[in-house]
């Protein structure tokens, strides 16, 4: 009862605020938005018993992540935030297309997911080894070739940033600064 | 029925004691900062009210709550006072997973001192901790001000730096004691006889440098220098509303890394370790109360110590303070998190 309650408050919160993503127009209301959500999806964790995900979600999403908003929005003066159009309008009808054949995969995705799913029967295991080690434990024996994929994924991804992140030591041909 | 009614004032209970104490002890620790740095400075600091200025918290907060409420005319009020919000309410709720001392019985009740013994609180720690830059940011931003502006930016810079390195930083003590709950951990280091601090030096050291830089403190308060900023992303705020910032940045946030950095480094509550041979309690004399003294001690101790490297130390630049972060202390942390990864296991496994 209490936890359908909890459940809820919480999901009402993060549809609510996902449409305040979508639908606002100032910048710095979007990104308050978005944090909300993802305060929220934690707080859905939280109530589903999935404690460590719930806290990943809190330090990586919406601390690590949104801070990078955080940056970009310094460089939004005051009087641009008012604007109400977009520019990208040819881009969003252009990509309309591929963005409904996204969300009709992960709709699918998600159903097919409810039919495998385990029932119930991680929950013996959670009880007696704790949240964090059945989490690393699926990780690192079911999932561990995804896993070391992904990472090397984010590896690649940061040795790009680093290229493009360093200090050029020589700009023009004629080695003037 | 009974038992979810005894639960409920328990918790409720709790709460109001973490939060007076949070709350009441945060104002009165402006007193202590203030005759610290006078004794550091060898003047007798406040001595008016009451005395030895005993009362001066009071006379600073009915000042402050009697200003004129100000806000800056082309800032954007709603956000102005959302950013007190949410700079007040993360570092409060760091609290909830702070273990005061060991399980006692009251009425037949078993009771922990600690609000939510959740198995994840170093994370919620850590990801509530570092809730405060968006405060900061935004707070910033709605002044509508360069300087606070200036000062919210070069803070957001310091926190997104030192909170990898932080949270590397503690990777070392959670390897030690297998888990994430603070409690835990805390009756882990009593189990094997060792504050972990014996252990993890170099975790310590890096732990302090990112408390201090995640708190604002000096040597790392560049986000409110005062020669170049007037005092950063604060300068637009007045009266009570000014006053709340520097008590959860300096106050409050020092206050509950500290009893972090207790809870990870220096065994909670108990007493003084040698290493792998046991506990020596001078203490014994208070019995029960002996743990929560000895927390309390450790935790004003580490406070007096910030308070010390505040008033002596000067103030680092921007550009020294993230390159020291992710040049000297994330190597460090990793060669440390490598070191503790590979030993730990030959020990106790």
């Amino acid at each position: 009862m209490m936890q359908w309650l909890v459940f809820l408050l919480f999901s009402g919160l993060a549809v609510l605020s996902a449409l305040g993503v979508v639908l606002l127009s100032s910048p710095i209301y979007v990104i308050l938005c978005l944090l909300s959500v993802l305060v929220s999806v934690a707080g859905l964790f939280f109530v589903a018993g999935a404690e460590l995900v719930g806290a990943l979600q809190l330090l990586i999403y919406a601390v690590a992540v949104t801070v990078f908003y955080i940056f970009v929005l310094t460089a939004v003066p005051w009087e641009k935030t008012l604007k109400k159009d977009s520019h990208y309008r040819v881009e969003g009808l252009l990509s309309f297309p591929l963005l409904l054949a996204l969300y009709v995969e992960m709709a699918l995705v998600f159903l097919l997911g409810i039919s495998v799913s385990p029932k119930g029967q991680f929950r013996e295991f959670i009880k007696s080894f704790g949240n964090t080690e059945v989490v690393g434990g699926i990780l690192f024996s079911k999932y561990f070739l995804a896993f070391e994929l992904v990472s090397l994924v984010l590896l690649v991804g940061m040795i790009g940033a680093v290229i493009i992140g360093r200090k050029e030591v020589q700009t023009y041909e004629d080695g003037s600064p | 029925m009974e038992g979810l009614l005894a639960w409920l004032i328990i918790t409720l209970v709790k709460i109001l004691v973490i939060l007076g104490i949070v709350l009441g002890i945060g104002a009165y620790l402006t007193l202590v900062e203030r005759k610290v740095a006078a004794h550091i400075q060898r003047r007798p600091g406040p001595m008016v009210v009451g005395w030895h200025g005993l009362l001066q918290p009071l006379a600073d907060g009915l000042k402050l709550l009697t200003k004129e409420d100000l806000y800056p005319r082309y800032g954007n009020p709603f956000l102005y006072n959302l950013a007190l919000v949410m700079a007040l309410v993360p570092a409060t709720l760091v609290f909830a997973v702070v273990p005061f001392g060991p399980e006692f019985e009251v009425l037949g009740i078993k009771v922990k001192p600690i609000l939510t013994d959740v198995n994840i609180g170093l994370l919620l720690v850590f990801a509530l901790g570092s809730m405060a830059v968006f405060a900061i940011a935004l707070a910033g931003w709605a002044s509508n001000s360069k300087y606070a502006l200036i000062g919210s930016m070069r803070k957001a810079g310091i926190v997104v730096s030192y909170e990898v390195v932080i949270t590397f930083a503690v990777m070392g003590p959670i390897i030690l004691a297998g888990t994430l709950s603070t409690y835990d951990i805390v009756q882990k280091q009593i189990e094997q006889k060792l504050w972990y601090l014996w252990l993890q030096p170099m975790a310590f050291v890096v732990y302090m440098f990112a408390m201090l830089a995640e708190t604002g403190r000096v040597p790392f308060d560049v986000q409110e220098a005062e020669a170049e900023l007037v005092t950063g992303f604060t300068v637009e705020y007045g009266g009570m509303k000014f006053g709340l910032f520097p008590l959860v940045e300096w106050y409050i946030e020092v206050l509950s890394l500290s009893a972090i950095a207790v809870v990870l480094f220096l065994g909670g509550w108990s007493p003084i370790n040698i290493p792998f041979l046991g506990f020596i309690d001078p203490l014994f004399f208070l019995g029960p109360l002996s743990p929560f003294v000895w927390f309390i001690l450790k935790v004003s101790l580490l406070f007096l110590f910030v308070l010390w490297l505040h008033w002596t130390l000067p103030r680092y630049r921007i550009d020294q303070i993230t390159t020291t972060a992710w040049k000297v202390m994330l190597p460090l942390t990793f060669v440390n998190l490598v070191l503790t990864a590979v030993i730990a296991p030959l020990i106790w496994r």
